[in-house]
């Protein structure tokens, strides 16, 4: 009964350790695969976009052909999305870490910036920094490491915007000039925690009625879905910092948890594809469009304060931010098809989907990720190398 | 521009309130706020996003200086409490 009480205190009520969040990931990632689908956000962003125009009377269709526009709550991958925000929320609840984050209007706009062009990169990409980058690379899709290659120079621009902005900030304070004032006082009682457990239980209670409905795979996603936002929100996981921080702060360490996460999920992956599992999915198409939108992305990502699941997450913490970064993304995003008359990958824009394994037989395949992966490692340890250079 | 307040709470002892600030700004914010505040002195650093809790002693530490304490004040707001001394 202690160890389990300790064990309940451990998983529930202290922030965990940065490689035991990336081994929860890899593993529920791995298992969602196993059961439907790997993790991936943004294109169900885009179909409520759509869904909203429709709504509104603009008739289109949605930018990504495997999710046509339906009621977000009939949809299993939409139900993932909400499962993250729940589960991130409740989470989050329980540990007095919520609270409603309003911003001024310069905020609001970094954020409706951010989220209009995560939407135009995630139609480019496609799809997101999480899909596209992370997924993509241990689907063993040519396009995850072209996007990664986006996604590192786009964060870096949007992380000198955000570091020249507060840097401003800091630089007109004067300590000796600060008035005397009393402080801030701490609050004791709050009813945060027991508000969270009413959220797990609802949690719960939702994927039963979709199961007993009919509908046993909305309720896995679902579950999924809030797995992620738990294990997001107590590690502090955050896929922007891992690409931002590399080069901003010369601090790789997330990243290189990043690569390693794809290492072994790479060998799942293949296990599953070359015994024929689902060998396209998480497949996009390859080409220019993969670094542009990256880049595009990248910059986005970082001015909205999370990727696809880091505004997801962040929604359910109470960044209102975020909210506006999740509405402008997918009213961006939404509106693809009536702006490019194509879906994502179809048309002049997009190059083919190229499946590594099946151009360059499963030992080539392996040779090219896993060399990107060892590239990258090296690259960033030769950055974090340059922070003590002159010291 | 948002302003980042500072105020006076004790002799030496100062709070600097950065909360509605989200991540990773406090991060790097620490740094010259650091080089900034008198010697001898303390100060509270308010914040209200999670991460900040982990990044910001990271670097305090990073530079040498002591993290005394990071308290949680009310739902979503931490003190982190850090001196030069």
């Amino acid at each position: 009964m202690k160890i389990l009480r300790e064990l309940l205190k451990i998983t529930l009520f202290e922030p965990w350790p940065l490689w035991v969040g990336m081994l929860a990931l890899t593993i529920t990632n791995l298992y969602m695969f196993m059961f439907a689908r790997a993790l991936g956000v943004f294109p169900q962003m885009a179909m409520w976009g759509s869904w909203i125009y429709n709504l509104l009377g603009w008739q289109i269709e949605s930018p990504f052909p495997p999710y046509p526009v339906k009621l977000p709550y009939l949809d299993q991958h939409s139900l993932l999305d909400l499962g993250i925000i729940l589960g991130a929320l409740s989470v989050a609840l329980i540990n007095r870490e919520f609270k409603l984050r309003k911003e001024n209007f310069l905020g609001y706009l970094m954020g409706a910036i951010g989220g209009f062009l995560m939407g135009l990169g995630t139609v480019l990409m496609p799809p997101c920094n999480v899909g596209g980058f992370w997924v993509a690379t241990m689907a063993f899709s040519l396009s995850g490491p072209l996007a990664g290659i986006g996604l590192f120079i786009g964060a870096y621009i949007g992380g000198k915007i955000l570091k020249t902005q507060v840097s401003k900030a800091v630089e007109i304070i004067d300590f000796n000039k600060a008035q005397k004032a009393e402080p801030v006082l701490s609050k004791k009682h709050s009813i945060s925690t027991f508000l969270g457990f009413i959220f797990i239980i609802s949690l719960l209670l939702i994927s039963l009625i979709y199961y007993y409905y009919g509908m046993p795979v909305h309720a896995g996603l679902f579950l999924f879905g809030a797995f992620f936002g738990i294990i997001f929100q107590r590690s502090r996981i955050c896929f922007v910092a891992a690409f931002r921080e590399i080069t901003i702060s010369k601090d790789g360490k997330i990243m290189k948890w990043v690569l390693i996460s794809i290492g072994i999920s790479a060998i799942g992956f293949a296990i599953l594809k070359s015994k024929g599992y689902q060998p396209y999915h998480m497949v996009f198409p390859a080409g220019w469009h993969n670094v542009l939108g990256g880049l595009i992305f990248g910059i986005g990502m970082v001015l909205a304060g999370g990727c696809g699941v880091g505004i997801l997450v962040r929604s359910g913490e109470g960044y209102t931010r975020s909210w506006i970064a999740i509405l402008t993304g997918m009213l961006t995003s939404g509106a693809w098809t009536g702006i490019y008359k194509h879906k994502v990958g179809e048309g002049w824009l997009y190059g083919s989907p190229v499946f590594l394994p099946e151009k360059l037989g499963w030992a080539g395949a392996f040779l090219v990720i896993f060399g990107f992966l060892f590239i990258f490692y090296l690259i960033i340890t030769w950055l974090e190398g340059k922070k003590y250079e002159g010291n | 521009m948002k302003e980042i307040k500072v105020v006076k709470i004790d002799d030496s002892y100062y709070q600097v309130d950065m909360r509605g600030w989200m991540c990773p700004y406090p991060k790097y914010a620490i740094e010259k706020l650091i080089e900034k505040l008198p010697s001898q002195s303390c100060m509270d650093l308010l914040v209200d996003c999670p991460s900040a809790t982990k990044d910001v002693p990271e670097v305090v530490k990073e530079k040498g200086l002591r993290v005394e304490k990071v308290i949680l004040i009310n739902d979503g707001e931490w003190c982190i409490t850090i001196c030069n001394y």
